[in-house]
């Protein structure tokens, strides 16, 4: 163990020299500049939001005295500029002008009349004279010290999107910011702070002050962590419902939109690795330049691991360095972890496939968008469903919120990534070998190498020999690369159901029905046709069914892995019942029935793949369409047993 | 050293290597030659434990063609031999030499003792800026920072200009002379000839023909006679008969006349046919076959060294199912005639 270390190290040390080497100093210096101009207008434009700049600001000119009640308002009002009011002229150096106690007086009432140019220019600033006037109203009830006075009814308004059924389990956040009913951290924005009359704090200023949170209760919005670097500031709080006392209409559901934000930028450096990373496995395939290399004692695996092992390493560095500078933990570098390791086992596996630099760059740059779209979209939703657990993002997500994240939440987030990563690296490793690295062949056939390479030889013998511990071993195989598929069918109908989830239930489901029934039996059947396809198995009909049955067996074992989804809680949205279902939601069933759904699936998965071997035995044509069929089989049977549970 | 039994390689339907046995003795340079598509590179590929054998049994020094430990006894030079062209050359045999687990100070021995013997200068510049004589003796010098027992060279002098070329097959005579083993194939059969003690010829990926070099061409060739004249010999039926090629008749070579025939009972029919047109025999040479001979006799098509273009050249290694994609048109690139050849 301890010499395959010192291998790999070897390699990795090596790999960082030529790496070094290959680069021009002015293009690293060029692309250094580059990412810091990047970086400048990020932090700038965050700057900005943080001290509440405004690009409408001073827009309209308002004549008001400086002893005037709305003087106050005015001056408050970023798009507002106050001007005197002597010598001011409607329509020329003001826009609107405030003429205080001007009109009729009585002891109780003050008056006040508004003046504003006939202009269009004039009723905007009217118009914004009034909501500023309203939104001082708000900032001096919020400050009144008696707040029954100040809100004589208060209604407590609770977000409560995200449920969860680990979140009782121990927590791996920073601190329990305000999800102190274990009811989803942080989403429970309580407009009433207290029941002593002393209101709930100060509330985020509508324009953001210093994004501390020491005074404001848990807003589920944006909030910022005490801490140093770029501490995540409420940028537009009133708009995202950061206020936490105020009127009705002045409070909105959280959007996370600066976390959010912030989590993206974890992402952004992986593009640059993947780019170097994928030139670097391509390198060796090139006019056979790692031959020699695998003439050494290395195995392919030492190699592999040589070679990215700086590249994991750099995204780790790179990973704590924007959690530090962005005030996230330990947790966002653990989140993002297993999405780095997914961006370079993808790019490997391209980078094993590609033909040419040409074709590596649609491979890196369909990487870059598939696996960002899959990270960014589901975290769009944090604190509102489920779903969003989907990326490791939303971990980052919550930790720069500052909130708790369960264990199981956290495994629920990264382990199908981190074991697609794995997965993923066997595959590519699988045709790093001189027989497939340097020969040139389109994508898809190399992609079938790499399966058909992990399969054992399965010859035509009668029944009886079916026990023969040879074959065993060998249908073995085939169970075994079926299994392997489960994360990425995981993967795949996590995307389906964050894709699909905000349409109408009358679409959804059935369109989401099919699609999963289709990724299943690709999953269950691709590796057949591979083994097929490369001469792996005998083109019988009796080989045919017996590899398509060992691929149901395989595939149904692995995917009792899924009722993690049942244990996380994304069978309480009704597509994920529809897409889990055949795993949760068994209650109430008698016990005949529940046994008799829990192996259902395997009748369903033995039927369908075995009528998609046979298909993928014959040809491409009879493959394609036997796959189809199959596919109309089990979206049948997951109409039926979506029907079964309601 | 090296011993081959039944090997066999295949490519979905197509064999590489059919049936293949050899074996190598400790200190012996042995050559593998063939046409192209005959096997050799895929046989040495396997030897390097490179490309696993379908069927068959493969021991190096010892150890089974798929044992790390067989690598750390073996130096392998493809045909090819690209590098990492941003490293130089001290720093890439050093990377090597650090795969191998050799400790610094003997890898920097072995890496000076091999550069100065192969002349190779600018040991501090870009792998990306030298020339390919420079390349090819880097890579070379690769095949032996771990000072293997083994040395599997597939066309060492590919591409070289003469002079570096008989470098090369010196440098390998001289690898013989301190004990190692070479199994090397070459397209230019004189470089076979020059430094191979036995070797094999290969054909559509079977052996046909092993031994010495003089043995083989005591087997697959015949010694013909040169009978020159000073008139053109009588055109009877006893001449015609005596000609070692009917179809290659005497010919006029300056101011004298050469017949070509397999034995000296043809010589006398020569000397009788000269006598009965007024002239004589002046002078009368003899001719021994050449490897090249030998290998058209054996294959019944010119060696490769000859080869002038066309399709149907096959890299043995590349797949070869009819795949329909690239590698199908690098499969049938015609292949270039190496350099030196005649």
């Amino acid at each position: 163990m301890i010499d395959r270390l010192r291998r790999v190290l070897r390699v990795a040390r090596w790999e960082v020299a030529r790496a070094g080497g290959g680069v021009d100093r002015r293009t690293l210096a060029a692309a250094l500049a580059l990412l810091l101009v990047a970086g400048g207008v990020l932090g700038g434009g965050l700057a900005v939001g943080a001290v509440g700049l405004d690009v409408d600001r001073d827009v309209y000119r308002v004549a008001v005295d400086g002893d005037s009640p709305y003087a106050d308002a005015v001056e408050e009002a970023p798009a507002l500029t106050p001007v005197p009011v002597e010598g001011a002229d409607l329509g020329d150096t003001a826009d609107l002008v405030v003429f205080d106690g001007g009109g009729s007086r009585t002891d109780a009432v003050e008056t006040v009349a508004v003046r504003a140019s006939d202009t269009r220019k004039g009723e905007a600033a009217a118009a914004e004279f009034r909501a500023a006037v309203e939104a001082h109203n708000e900032r001096l009830m919020a400050a009144e010290e008696n707040a029954t006075a100040a809100f004589p009814v208060t209604v407590t308004l609770r977000y409560v999107g995200r449920t969860s059924a680990l979140d009782e389990g121990s927590t791996l956040g920073e601190d329990d910011g305000g999800s102190d009913d274990g009811s989803g951290g942080g989403t429970g924005g309580d407009a009433e702070g207290g029941d002593d009359g002393s209101g709930g704090g100060t509330g985020g200023d509508a324009e953001g002050d210093d994004g501390d949170t020491s005074e404001t209760a848990p807003t589920g919005g944006d909030t910022a962590t005490d801490g140093g670097g770029l501490a995540v500031p409420s940028v537009g709080g009133g708009t995202f419902g950061a206020d936490t006392v105020g009127s009705p209409g002045s409070i909105s559901p959280p959007f996370p939109f600066v976390s959010l934000l912030l989590a993206f930028v974890f992402l952004v450096p992986m593009n640059f690795l993947i780019q170097a990373y994928g030139s670097s496995v391509l390198d060796e395939r090139t006019n056979r330049r790692g031959e020699p290399m695998l003439v050494t004692p290395l195995s392919p695996v030492d190699i592999v691991a040589g070679k990215t092992l700086p590249y994991v390493a750099a995204a780790l560095v790179v990973t704590a360095l924007i959690a530090l500078g962005v005030g996230g933990g330990v947790l966002s570098v653990l989140a993002v972890l297993p999405v780095a390791l997914t961006f370079l086992a993808a790019t490997f596996v391209g980078a094993m496939f590609a033909r040419s630099f040409k074709e590596l760059t649609f491979v890196t740059v369909g990487v870059s968008v598939l696996l960002t779209t899959y990270a960014f979209v589901p975290a769009i939703f944090t604190n509102v469903t489920p779903v969003a657990l989907v990326s490791p993002l939303t971990l980052v997500v919550f930790d720069l919120q500052g909130e708790a994240v369960s264990a199981g939440e956290a495994l629920f987030s990264t382990v199908p990534m981190a074991l697609g990563s794995a997965l993923l690296f066997g595959l590519g490793l699988g045709v790093y070998r001189e027989e497939d690295m340097f020969t040139q062949k389109p994508v898809p056939r190399k992609f079938l190498d790499a399966l058909a390479v992990r399969l054992s030889p399965v010859e035509d013998v009668a029944l009886a020999g079916l026990v023969d511990r040879g074959r065993l071993r060998a249908l073995g195989s085939v169970a075994f690369l079926t299994a392997c598929t489960i994360p990425f069918v995981f993967v795949a109908e996590l995307l389906a159901v964050a894709t699909l989830f905000a349409l109408p239930v009358t679409v959804s489901v059935p369109v989401l029905l099919v699609t999963i029934a289709f990724v299943e039996e690709v999953a269950k059947s691709v590796g057949l046709y591979a083994g097929f396809e490369r001469d792996v198995f005998a083109r019988t009909d009796r080989v045919a069914v017996a590899v398509g049955v060992a691929s149901a067996v395989g595939f149904f074992l692995a995917e009792k892995a899924t009722a993690v989804a049942q244990a996380v809680g994304l069978t309480e949205l009704y597509v994920g019942r529809a897409a889990f279902g055949s795993v949760a939601g068994g209650a109430g069933l008698s016990p005949v029935t529940a046994v008799a759904l829990l192996f259902a699936p395997l009748l369903l998965h033995g039927f369908a793949t075995t009528v998609a071997a046979v298909g993928a035995s014959r040809d491409r044509t009879y493959y394609v369409l036997t796959l189809a069929l199959a596919t109309l089989v089990h979206a049948a049977y997951n109409f039926g047993v979506v029907s079964l549970h309601g | 050293m090296i011993e081959v039994a039944g090997l066999r390689k295949t490519y979905g339907d197509f064999a590489a290597v059919v049936d293949s046995d050899f074996s190598v003795e400790e200190g012996e340079v042995f050559g593998i030659v063939g046409p192209n598509g005959a096997g050799k590179t895929t046989t040495l590929k396997v030897l390097a434990g490179l490309v696993d054998p379908t069927e068959g049994d493969v021991e190096v020094a010892g150890f089974p063609s798929d044992d790390p430990e067989m690598r750390r006894r073996l130096g392998f030079l493809p045909e090819e031999s690209p590098l990492y062209e941003e490293m130089t050359p001290l720093s890439y045999l050093n990377f090597f030499a650090d795969l191998y687990d050799v400790p610094s100070e003997v890898a920097d021995e072995r890496i000076e003792a091999a550069l100065d013997r192969l002349e190779l200068d600018h040991r501090d510049r870009r792998l990306g800026d030298m020339s390919k004589g420079m390349k090819r003796k880097v890579a070379i010098a690769r095949s032996l920072v771990n000072d293997p027992d083994v040395l599997v060279y597939d066309e060492p002098a590919s591409g070289l200009d003469p002079v570096t070329t008989n470098s090369v097959l010196e440098f390998t005579r001289e690898l013989r002379a301190a004990g190692k083993t070479v199994v090397f194939s070459a397209h230019n059969l004189y470089h076979v000839e020059s430094v191979c003690d036995r070797v094999v010829v290969m054909n559509e990926g079977r052996i046909v023909a092993r031994g010495s070099v003089d043995g083989i061409r005591e087997r697959h060739g015949e010694t013909t006679y040169h009978v020159f004249t000073d008139v053109a010999p009588a055109a009877g039926e006893r001449l015609i008969e005596a000609l070692a090629d009917p179809d290659a008749p005497t010919e006029e070579v300056g101011d004298r006349f050469r017949t070509v025939v397999p034995d000296m009972d043809a010589v006398e029919a020569v000397r009788a046919a000269a006598a009965e047109a007024g002239g004589e025999v002046v002078d009368i040479r003899t001719r021994e076959p050449s490897l090249e001979d030998v290998f058209l006799d054996i294959v019944g098509r010119p060696m490769p060294g000859r080869y002038t273009g066309g399709g149907g050249a096959v890299d043995e290694t590349r797949d070869t199912a009819g795949d329909g994609g690239e590698g199908d048109d690098e499969r049938n690139r015609p292949a270039e005639p190496p350099e030196g050849a005649e």
